[in-house]
């Protein structure tokens, strides 16, 4: 922690950056955090709590925060998958950010937790993560804890809808989406979600419909997850941030999963790594567009 | 009958403006509703093509005529379609809504129109209501700016106007904006309005058009002479209900759609620059 | 009117229930969506028996306002045959519904909002389930660290909103004082005696809503009217920046809130000759809210986004209705992906305008000196 506000406290008072974006106490757990001076700095926090992907505010959709100046962003190593994104996608240049990586034994499903991970209470990303060092930083600080907890509560929620009838399904996921208020909170927390305007707010013509109904949910979620195929950093962001509790990562998770099964791929921590859907190879099994 | 429901208009006539401003002629279909019908100069309506959605325009045409008339450029989903429609199609009205030009307030007195663009609209309203009630009004004069002779609307109007003895037109283009033969002014409305110079003693003046132009004509209307509570503008924000409901048109404590579209100059004063 | 008191056990609230049903209303409670009991979560949902009432707590995650406003709505139907246009719309008749369990915080709400739906224009749709409605409110025993009613001028017991008002007796939670408020609730009493007896025993009543006041005043102690006077003033302020700097702008807040109500209005065509004209919710924290067919957005930032939100709730709606337009409960900050947190803004807008205040009249007594 010391090492981190350290670093952050140089990097702002010789001027390398105007904001450190990290995590802090929040009236609800662990916070971002927007420091901008080096006096600032022995707010900043990390650990099991920092659930949160701040590589979210580095998208070009938050061109008011690249106005107040240069960021550094503090990222785990399941953050960096989605820098990895922002970079290999043009939507953000190198030079634009300072990262400075933490070494991460783990996180909570949910950043008001408290006492040790357990089964129970650890994110589903983290377990078999093999990214708790992040590469390509900057700067990286902190000692390697032990690993976390693995929980399969994840994986075998899936392998349950997938042993499910698609008429079981159907209405599994009806339920579930009932509750969509269309809030897009799910969109807006997405690191990954870069559209200036989303597909689902176009309205000439209108491809998803707006409402908060069914129809509309399905047609939005779907979109969703087909959009980030391939591109999804699984930082579970979009299922935290829903305000009606629909377990969005179980759509997500599916999909990272199909795109992997098929084309042996995942995304990492590279930018240079090309992702399947940006990418074109002889080898690729193409069966389905036969 | 619900809020939201709108009356059945028929296109009974469509004049294209410019390339990309068309005026759209209305009469409501409902012989009872039609009868009953009212508005005032500078109130608006929410006009819908069923489908693509409702839209927000002032009423256009004097409330001394029995038709609704709406001028609108092709900006987004609902307009695009309101352009496909043709004379004799359905579309959909609520109003009218909002407040108006106190118009009876002005009778006695001297009216100077300014206007830039598609600004016209709100203003051409109150203009045919003024001319159809001539004699109960002082001295007209109207200053119109468009950026150029390509994109002065209502043009046979304006011929109309230029032609009759009792109000004053000055129209302008910005320079650059002339025709060979374009016979009246090169200008900014701001320099077209200081020489005109309509004598503010006893007077109004209602000004419509972009934000850039409103901003440095305010000035001169000072400079002559004009108390900014009888300098009136009327307001455009997204809106969607027009009812004072749906929040979208909030400036501060405002409603536009209810305290609005028409403002005096004052009062534009007095609110947050969020508009 | 002074409340008719009387007593409501936990049988009699089971009887009552039933008996709601069985005269054909629907009745609304919050009930446990999940059955984890570490991460306990609540929903207002129809019930048929009162078993899955959960008085308790959690606070659901909507408020009431889904079943006066729902997230969307059909405002009219129509159908193009050749070229003739025809509208339907819908019938008007809402079902007769009772809210068995408001949280009093959402049962403010109500009346709070009654004043934009129904000032010069009436909003059919919302005064339609507005009287077919009667809510039955239980004092709230539930507090954390985002509540703060008290701090709008409401409590924990408030009665605002409620026809009928419900007050634990004792640490069960499940026998009730029954405080009857208003001809609606009266009327429901009547309709219903043989569920309710008299005279009430009173029990522990007055010490639990007394307890639920001292928690729930612990968390927030501001002055609105100060707060709306500098609002007032200081349009232009660097404290907005620094406090939208992590607000996503994904407008959660105003989903889960009991007092936003702004909406947009669309069409969705069904199929190429007919269509629903629907209502939905919508929120000011969208960028796209006001962002004008030109390209031209009077609220170009989340800062400025944000601050409408603030502004609405303690200036504008204050101003123009004189309400606060929020109840407190907390579920902005429940809600917020980023931990944005409602009641730390009023707290840095409080000292932002005590200390004005404080400048001023140095600046007023300074001259004399």
């Amino acid at each position: 922690m010391r090492e981190l506000q350290e670093l952050s406290s140089k990097l702002l008072s010789e001027g390398d950056v105007s904001v450190v974006i990290g995590y802090e106490e929040g009236p609800r757990g662990v916070r971002p955090a927007f420091i901008r001076t080096p006096e600032e700095t022995n707010r900043l926090v990390f650990d099991h709590r920092a659930v949160q992907n701040l590589a979210v505010y580095l998208s070009p959709r938050r061109a008011h925060l690249r106005k107040r100046g240069r960021p550094a962003v503090v990222i785990k190593g399941c953050d960096a998958r989605a820098v990895a994104g922002l970079l290999r996608e043009s939507q953000i240049s190198r030079d634009d950010v300072v990262l400075i990586g933490v070494r991460c034994g783990g996180v909570y499903r949910d950043p008001e937790s408290n006492g040790p991970l357990s089964e129970e209470n650890v994110a589903d990303r983290c377990t078999g993560c093999d990214l708790r060092e992040p590469g390509h930083v900057d700067h990286l600080v902190g000692e390697l804890p032990s690993e976390p907890p693995a929980t399969d509560r994840r994986k075998s929620r899936i392998a349950g809808i997938e042993a499910m009838s698609p008429e079981e399904r159907f209405d599994f996921w009806s339920s579930e989406l009932e509750r969509c208020i269309r809030c897009h909170a799910c969109r807006e927390v997405c690191p990954m979600c870069v559209c200036e305007r989303c597909v689902c707010e176009k309205t000439d013509p209108s491809w998803v419909e707006s409402s908060p109904h069914l129809r509309g949910a399905l047609a939005w979620q779907i979109t969703h997850a087909l959009h980030l195929a391939g591109r999804c950093s699984d930082c579970g962001e979009c299922e935290r941030a829903c305000p009606a509790g629909i377990p969005l990562s179980l759509i997500k998770g599916k999909v990272n999963q199909v795109v992997e099964d098929r084309f042996d791929y995942r995304a990492g921590d590279d930018p240079d790594v090309p992702s399947p859907l940006g990418d074109f190879r002889l080898e690729d099994d193409q069966e389905f567009i036969k | 009958m619900s809020l939201y429901r709108p009356h059945l208009v028929r296109i009974v006539d469509l004049i294209d403006e410019t390339e990309d401003t068309r005026t759209l002629r209305l009469e409501l279909t409902d012989p009872e509703v039609a009868g009953s019908f009212e508005f005032k100069a500078g109130q608006f309506g929410e006009y819908s093509v069923f489908g693509s959605g409702e839209c927000t325009f002032c009423i256009a045409s004097s409330p001394t005529r029995d038709y609704i008339e709406c001028t609108f450029k092709k900006v987004g989903k609902v307009t695009a379609a309101m352009r496909d429609l043709q004379v004799g199609d359905t579309m959909g009205f609520r109003g009218p809504y909002g407040n108006r030009f106190p118009l009876d307030e002005m009778e006695g007195k001297n009216i100077v129109f300014i206007a830039g663009g598609i600004g016209l609209a709100p203003v051409r309203c109150v203009i045919w209501n003024t001319l159809d009630l001539r004699e109960k009004f002082e001295d007209l004069t109207i200053v119109y700016g468009a950026r150029s002779v390509g994109d002065l609307v209502y043009k046979r109007e304006l011929d109309e106007w230029e032609e009759r003895p009792d109000v004053k037109l000055w129209q302008a283009v910005d320079p650059g904006g002339e025709t060979p033969d374009w016979k009246g002014e090169v200008g900014f409305v701001p320099a077209i309005l200081e020489k005109a110079a309509p004598k503010a003693e006893n007077s109004y003046a209602i000004i419509c058009g972009p934000p850039i132009m409103i901003k440095f004509t305010l000035p001169v209307l000072e400079k002559l002479g004009f108390p900014k509570d009888r300098v009136y503008t009327t307001l455009e924000n997204r809106m969607k209900c027009g009812l004072g409901k749906c929040g979208r048109c909030n400036i501060g404590h405002v409603y536009v759609c209810k305290d609005g579209p028409v403002f005096t100059a004052t009062e534009i004063e007095a609110l947050p620059p969020e508009f | 009117m002074k409340p008719e008191k009387l007593y409501l056990t936990e049988a009699g609230l089971a009887k009552l229930t039933h008996d709601l049903r069985e005269a054909g209303a629907r009745v609304i409670a919050p009930v446990l969506a999940t059955e984890s009991s570490s991460n306990p979560v609540a929903d207002y949902r129809e019930i048929e028996d009162a078993g899955r009432i959960a008085l308790g707590g959690p606070l659901p995650r909507l408020s009431l306002k889904e079943f006066f406003l729902p997230p969307t709505e059909a405002l009219l139907s129509w159908r193009q045959v050749k070229g003739d246009i025809s509208l339907d719309q819908p019938s008007g008749d809402y079902p007769r519904t009772v809210v068995v369990g408001a949280f009093p915080c959402d049962a403010a709400a109500l009346p709070v909002l009654d004043k934009v739906m129904g000032w010069d224009y009436r909003d059919d749709p919302w005064f339609g389930r507005r009287k077919a409605t009667t809510i039955i409110s239980r004092a709230c025993a539930v507090k954390d660290s985002s509540c703060f009613c008290p701090a709008v001028g409401l409590s924990p017991d408030s009665l605002k909103g409620a026809d009928i008002l419900l007050v634990p007796v004792d640490d069960s939670g499940n026998n009730h004082l029954v405080e009857v408020l208003t001809p609606a609730g009266e009327e429901l009493v009547e309709a219903h005696r043989d569920v309710f007896e008299s005279p009430p025993d009173e029990g522990k009543a007055d010490e639990l809503r007394k307890a639920a006041l001292d928690r729930a005043s612990e968390n927030l102690d501001i002055e609105p009217g100060a707060i709306k006077s500098w609002l007032e003033s200081n349009f232009e302020h660097d404290v907005w920046a620094d406090i939208a700097d992590r607000c996503h702008g994904c407008g959660a807040c105003a989903s889960v809130c009991p007092t936003c109500h702004c909406f947009d209005i669309i069409d969705e065509p069904e199929g190429i000759d007919r269509g629903t004209r629907r209502r939905n919710w919508d929120t000011c924290q969208a960028s796209l809210f006001t962002l004008h067919g030109s390209g031209h957005n009077p609220r170009p930032e989340q800062s400025a986004r944000y601050r409408q939100r603030v502004m609405h709730k303690f200036a504008i709606y204050p101003k123009r209705f004189e309400e606060i337009l929020c109840t407190g409960c907390g579920r902005c900050s429940r809600a917020c992906a980023a931990g944005m947190d409602l009641p730390e803004v009023l707290r840095t807008l409080d000292q932002l305008a005590s200390s004005s205040e404080k400048q001023t009249e140095a600046s007023s007594t300074g001259g004399v000196g």
